[in-house]
């Protein structure tokens, strides 16, 4: 036995040892610190925020949203929101006891200018201000066309991917004051007011989604399908029936779109298959993380394991193995109306110094290219005619050519999903919206139509 | 062939590395002039130690130097966390630390019949232990401290240097002969060590108990000639870790806590997130020393002292001490590798071996790494016994280093002679 080759062993031993521990260490810094910083049992964060005045933030015009102000008894800066409740869910709450979400964490450090050079010299640094994509009159407007209904709306800018507006009902005060003494008041509530619907909540998208599936009907050659459809499509034990039960007769691929026939979409799904609808929705962002937001979503998924042409069937329509957030579709529909280009969404614009210089600024970005161009106006066209002569004349708008899509989508247990999305004008779309009310019962065309109609109206006159 | 470097260069280096510290503490710290005398206090001592081991040959003169770099960055870390009740008393262990690595050098270079007094040790831990369990304190949670006349000090600490020399007697063969003519010294010595765990157990001095268990385990592999007494010390260990993981709340806690320390963060997850905070606050180059908040972090001048430093000095600075660690445990298994006499190199791999868990263990576990188990951080963090023994330690390590050169030297001598015959 040699007790120096033993000895040898040993050191790699503890070599591996250190190195593993110098691994970790970096491993740890790099991915995890982060989260930690930001944690609210650590105190260190609050420290900085004695002597730095937390920047303030504004809307695309300026109107201010969120600032700091001095308590003279207490001696700390406390957080005001003006408009309170209106943007809980895209500004979130800075609180000492339940920490910082949506753009007041992710934000954090500009907002405290941590990564600043401070050239002033008055004893209160000032953080930096975010300038917001937001447009307050419409956020306001959008609030109040959901009237009080569980739901979410977002716009967004199809050309620029700008997010316009972007509400979820219920909300909550997010003043920290309020939010400390109501939180178990807030937490408990069934509703779950602290979620974010519109970027974080789950639904399936009913016949909204059937955009997508047109696009793969065009692009497989199938646009010029006829269908008969009987209201009720039964293949391999699924059963589906048209809205209304329903039955449309003789018809097209555009007329079944316009009137939104479940029977022709099913059709085409279980035709085309579960790898067809898979591949395509995957292009328009499902099941793909949206990296780098400004604030936290939800992933849009299907759950691709073992699908079948009965799954695909039910995918085609919205249903299924398939969820997403207001927010996919708001971007789904953008992309078809910035003719097969997906815009990068996104929520700030502009940091910029107390004194006003820029520190950060945002340019539009292309997100993914989902479909051709030509693909996307066929689909145009398509939604053109639902609200010129189908489900969604109730979202026509004198004088303005509107775009959409009507989706009435069903849930296990509770009253059906009303939703709408749709782009205006359609010849040069300026805005894309989509709506939805979460349990409303009644169909997408006429509940949630009027409230795209109204909120796109809002913001075209403007 | 270690001879030709020019050794003068990193004890330079060392020096600059204090003047640049304390000067930049007492200016950031509003010109306090303790922090100089420590400093001066500091460098001064460092001064005579290497001068002594130049001027009397003391044979390796490279381990003191990195031994002082680590005490240098704890002694700068302390200051800064309370520069009376830590930073100054600091230099006073230094001293001491400084006298006990002399002592220990002297001692163990003229003393050649180490390897014959197995049972001086064991007996030796066995009382420290007893007297210990009877007169100690309790300290968070442990049951490790021993006051004497008004200076008190973890025996544990010295029955870790009691234990190499016990382990090295068998080991480097020189105790062959059964006890009472039937019991392999081999059972003895397992018996020993199970003996000294059993009594760190009692203490609930975990994070001793593991390092005396590693330091088994690894010397049994360096020494044993097939693996089969290794594996089953280890399987019966594990079991005896399952069992008292099953029903021991204590060792519950700890694993729960390492796996999740978020789940109950304002009591057992505490310590650990707020070292963990603290890491993750200072980045790659740290808050710099003073800007961060080291007082959040519980313990923070001894077992967690490797969380304020990285906080302070960032995850850079944190690598830096685990370099150099592994620079100093490189030079000890050197040494260990070259030495001739087999208790020597039983001992040496002994020291380096429990010099590496150590900082592995508490390294490891104030990141998160592995779980949790409360140990000092040799050379770094504050505290009388563990400065003073890690030392005496360091001191023997020069022993052995100076022993080994010198039989080298009379070899040599002998062989140039016959050469000129």
């Amino acid at each position: 036995m040699n007790i120096n080759k033993r000895i040898i062993h040993l050191l790699i031993v503890v070599c591996v040892m250190f190195l593993s521990l110098i691994t970790y260490l970096l491993y740890f810094n790099m991915f995890k610190s982060e989260e930690l910083a930001t944690n609210p049992y650590n105190m260190r964060q609050w420290e900085n925020e004695l002597d730095i005045k937390r920047g303030n933030i504004y809307d695309r015009n300026g109107t201010l949203l969120a600032e700091s102000v001095m308590d003279e008894q207490s001696g700390v800066h406390l957080r005001r929101y003006p408009y309170r409740n209106l943007y809980s869910h895209i500004i979130g709450y800075t609180s000492s006891v339940y920490g910082k979400t949506q753009l007041e964490k992710k934000y954090d450090r500009q907002l405290l200018a941590k990564d600043g050079i401070s050239l002033s010299f008055e004893p209160i640094k000032k953080g930096y201000d975010l300038r917001l994509t937001l447009d307050h009159n419409l956020q306001s407007y959008a609030h109040d066309q959901l009237s009080g209904k569980n739901g979410a709306i977002v716009a967004l800018d199809p050309n620029t991917g700008e997010m316009l507006a972007c509400v979820s009902y219920p909300d909550f005060d997010p003043t920290s004051e309020v939010l400390e003494s109501e939180w178990n008041n807030i937490v408990e509530t069934e509703s779950s007011p602290l979620l974010a619907r519109a970027t974080q909540g789950l639904y399936p998208p009913g016949s909204t989604y059937k955009i997508v599936t047109a696009a793969a009907a065009y692009e497989n050659d199938l646009e010029n399908e006829e269908f008969n459809d009987t209201g009720k499509f039964e293949e391999k034990g699924i059963t589906v029936e048209n809205y209304g039960k329903q039955a449309h007769g003789k018809i097209d691929l555009p007329r079944a779109f316009a009137v939104s026939s479940n029977f022709a979409f099913c059709t085409l799904g279980y035709e085309m298959g579960p790898d067809v609808m898979l591949e395509i929705s995957e292009r328009f962002g499902i099941n793909k993380p949206l990296t780098d937001f400004d604030i936290e979503t939800s992933t849009s998924s299907i759950d691709g394991r073992s699908l079948n042409n009965a799954d695909a069937a039910l995918i085609a329509m919205g249903q299924g193995k398939l969820l997403t957030t207001p927010l996919q579709m708001a971007m789904i529909t953008s992309a078809v109306a910035n003719d097969g280009v997906m815009m990068k969404p996104y929520i700030v614009s502009k940091v910029t110094s107390s004194s006003g210089v820029a520190v950060e600024t945002h340019s539009p970005q292309i997100l993914y290219r989902p479909i051709e161009a030509g693909c996307a106006n066929y689909v145009q066209g398509l939604m053109e005619e639902v609200v010129e002569s189908g489900s969604g004349t109730s979202a026509q708008i004198s004088g303005i050519k509107v775009a959409g899509k009507t989706g009435t989508s069903e849930n296990e247990k509770e009253k059906d999903h009303a939703w709408f999305v749709g782009y205006a004008p359609a010849d040069n779309p300026q805005i894309a919206v989509a709506v939805i009310l979460e349990n409303d019962g009644s169909s997408g065309g006429t509940a949630a139509a009027p409230i795209a109609r109204n909120v796109i109206k809002k913001y075209l006159s403007d | 062939m270690f001879k030709k470097v020019n050794f003068k260069v990193p004890a330079y280096l060392l020096l600059l590395m204090n003047i640049l510290g304390f000067l930049f503490m007492y200016f950031n710290n509003g010109s306090d002039r303790r922090i100089l005398y420590v400093g001066g206090g500091l460098m001064g001592l460092m001064v005579v130690i290497y001068a002594l081991i130049i001027i009397l040959h003391m044979g390796e003169k490279f381990l003191i130097l990195i031994a002082n770099m680590l005490v240098t960055i704890g002694v700068l870390e302390l200051c800064r966390i309370d520069i009376t009740k830590f930073g100054m008393t600091q230099i006073v262990w230094i001293a001491l630390g400084g006298a006990a690595f002399f002592a220990a050098y002297v001692v163990y270079y003229n003393i050649r019949f180490w390897n014959k007094l197995w049972y001086l040790y064991l007996g030796g831990g066995c009382i420290l232990f007893l007297l210990t369990l009877v007169f100690g304190n309790t300290v968070g949670g442990a049951r490790n401290w021993l006051s004497i006349g008004g200076f008190t000090f973890q025996p544990s600490e010295i029955t870790k240097i009691l234990y190499i020399m016990f382990l090295a007697c068998y080991f480097s063969g020189s105790w062959h002969h059964d006890l009472f003519g039937r019991i392999n010294p081999k059972y003895v010595t397992a018996l020993g060590t199970y003996l000294f765990i059993g009594f760190l157990v009692l203490q609930r001095d975990w994070g001793t108990v593991l390092v005396l268990f590693i330091l088994y385990v690894m010397m049994l592999y360096a020494y044993e000639d097939k693996p089969w007494f290794m594996l089953f010390n280890i399987a019966m260990t594990a079991v005896v870790g399952l069992l008292g993981y099953k029903f021991m709340y204590h060792i519950q806690v700890r694993v729960h806590s390492w796996l999740n320390p978020w789940a109950d963060i304002s009591n057992t997850g505490y310590q650990i997130a707020q070292s963990l905070f603290a890491i993750a606050s200072g980045g790659y180059f740290g808050a710099g020393l003073g800007n961060g908040s080291v007082k959040y972090i519980p313990e923070v001048h001894s077992d967690f002292i490797f969380s304020a430093v990285c906080e302070e000095m960032g995850v850079f600075g944190g690598t830096a001490i685990i370099l150099l660690y592994l620079l100093l445990i490189y030079r000890c298994f050197k040494i260990t590798y070259n030495a001739k006499n087999p208790y020597n190199k039983a001992v040496g791999l002994g020291l380096t071996l429990i010099l590496a868990i150590q900082m592995f263990i508490i390294i490891g576990g104030v990141t998160k790494f592995i779980p949790l188990t409360g140990i000092t951080l040799p050379f770094v963090s504050y505290g009388g016994t563990s400065i003073v023994v890690s030392f005496a330690m360091l001191g023997i390590m020069q022993a052995i280093s100076k022993q080994e050169e010198r039989a080298e030297e009379t070899e040599a001598e002998i062989e140039s002679e016959g050469d000129a015959l």
